[in-house]
């Protein structure tokens, strides 16, 4: 019998705790609650966690605090429950970490297709990516070395540079498949568990961010190149250090 | 043609059958709950009800009830006795008529 995928819900509104719950319980989810901060510490030292559904705004200390600490040390999957006109707390969460966010009200099922995407990517990454590491993996490259640990990316002067979920993910894709030729829809597939479609240029967008953290020239880029009617390349040297 | 009292019929999907009787109920309390809380001034009480129910009340398929919710958030926010009152009234009245089919 397959073990379903366990989810943590961190809201302190019971009747959204009883709507995730019922609802993912239903599609064969595990459903947890927490109902702070507090809460929430406790039940991640004692139990396997696959995904945690965290609420913004909670009493005591909030979600993004939450989510920064976590990020730290973990890289259990998060998404962000935010209510409408929090799109600041929203995008700060998304740079701390966060792996998608959806706006209350939403529709549950929404939240499981949701939930279904963020543990499908988060398992295609490569095995030293996933998360709940208690090691860190320092992959080094053109001057700049990457912690998988703490999701920071570091200068040749050690100076860190954040890096948000989708840029993190993107760039430990190439990491581990460097000089090799990636198409814009398998890129797509592993770093946002969706499909590509022809007007998508959602993964262009995310290329170029990602240059622009790396200091890469968008007119002659040298570590991400584009590859014509193709994809993208990873063309530097990879050193990785457990 | 409608009237005043006319039913007001709701779609809901059928995996929350279980759990929308409880979420009603809930409601029903509201109406206790909020016009006490606008009789004594507790502006926050409300502010906090309205908000929960802007946050769950259209994931449960009740799109009105998250409307409610904002307009009560909003209005006690503004410390707006006449325009929570207006609310607590029509969400009652919504209340008293909906009717739901599970799909």
């Amino acid at each position: 019998m397959e073990i379903p995928d366990h989810i943590l819900v961190v809201d302190d509104d019971p009747e959204i705790c009883q709507l995730v719950g019922n609802y993912l319980e239903k599609n064969n989810f595990r459903v947890s609650i927490a109902r702070n901060g507090r809460e929430f510490s406790g039940f991640l030292e004692k139990e396997h966690v696959d995904l945690i559904i965290l609420d913004l705004m909670l009493p005591g200390e909030d979600g993004l605090t939450l989510c920064r600490n976590l990020r730290s040390r973990s890289n259990i999957p998060v998404i962000i429950l935010s209510a409408k006109g929090e799109e600041m707390e929203r995008i700060i969460g998304l740079e701390m970490g966060a792996d998608d966010y959806l706006s209350k009200p939403f529709h549950p099922r929404e939240l499981l297709a949701r939930v279904k995407s963020v543990l499908r990517r988060a398992r295609s990454l490569p095995n030293d990516l996933i998360h709940e590491k208690t090691e860190s993996t320092v992959f080094r490259f053109s001057g700049w070395s990457l912690d998988t640990l703490s999701r920071q990316l570091f200068t040749s002067k050690g100076e860190s540079i954040p890096l948000s979920g989708s840029e993190f993910n993107l760039l430990s894709i190439f990491l581990t498949q460097p000089n090799r030729v990636l198409s814009r829809d398998l890129l797509l597939e592993l770093s946002q568990g969706r499909e590509f479609d022809t007007f998508d240029r959602s993964i262009d967008m995310q290329v170029s961010r990602l240059r622009r953290r790396l200091r890469d020239d968008p007119k002659n880029p040298q570590i991400i190149k584009t590859v014509r009617s193709s994809g993208y390349v990873f063309c530097s040297r990879v050193e990785k250090t457990s | 043609m409608g009237t005043d009292s006319a039913k007001i019929p709701i779609i809901v999907d059928k995996d929350l059958e279980e759990i929308i009787p409880g979420y009603l109920k809930n409601r029903l309390k509201d109406m206790i709950l909020l016009p006490q809380a606008l009789a004594s001034g507790d502006f926050e009480t409300l502010r906090v009800l309205g908000h929960r129910m802007k946050g769950s009340g259209a994931g449960y398929g009740f799109a009105a009830i998250t409307e409610f919710g904002k307009k009560i958030e909003i209005a006690a926010s503004k410390e707006d006795p006449f325009e929570i009152e207006k609310n607590i009234i029509a969400l009652g009245d919504y209340l008293n008529r909906v009717e739901i089919c599970y799909k």
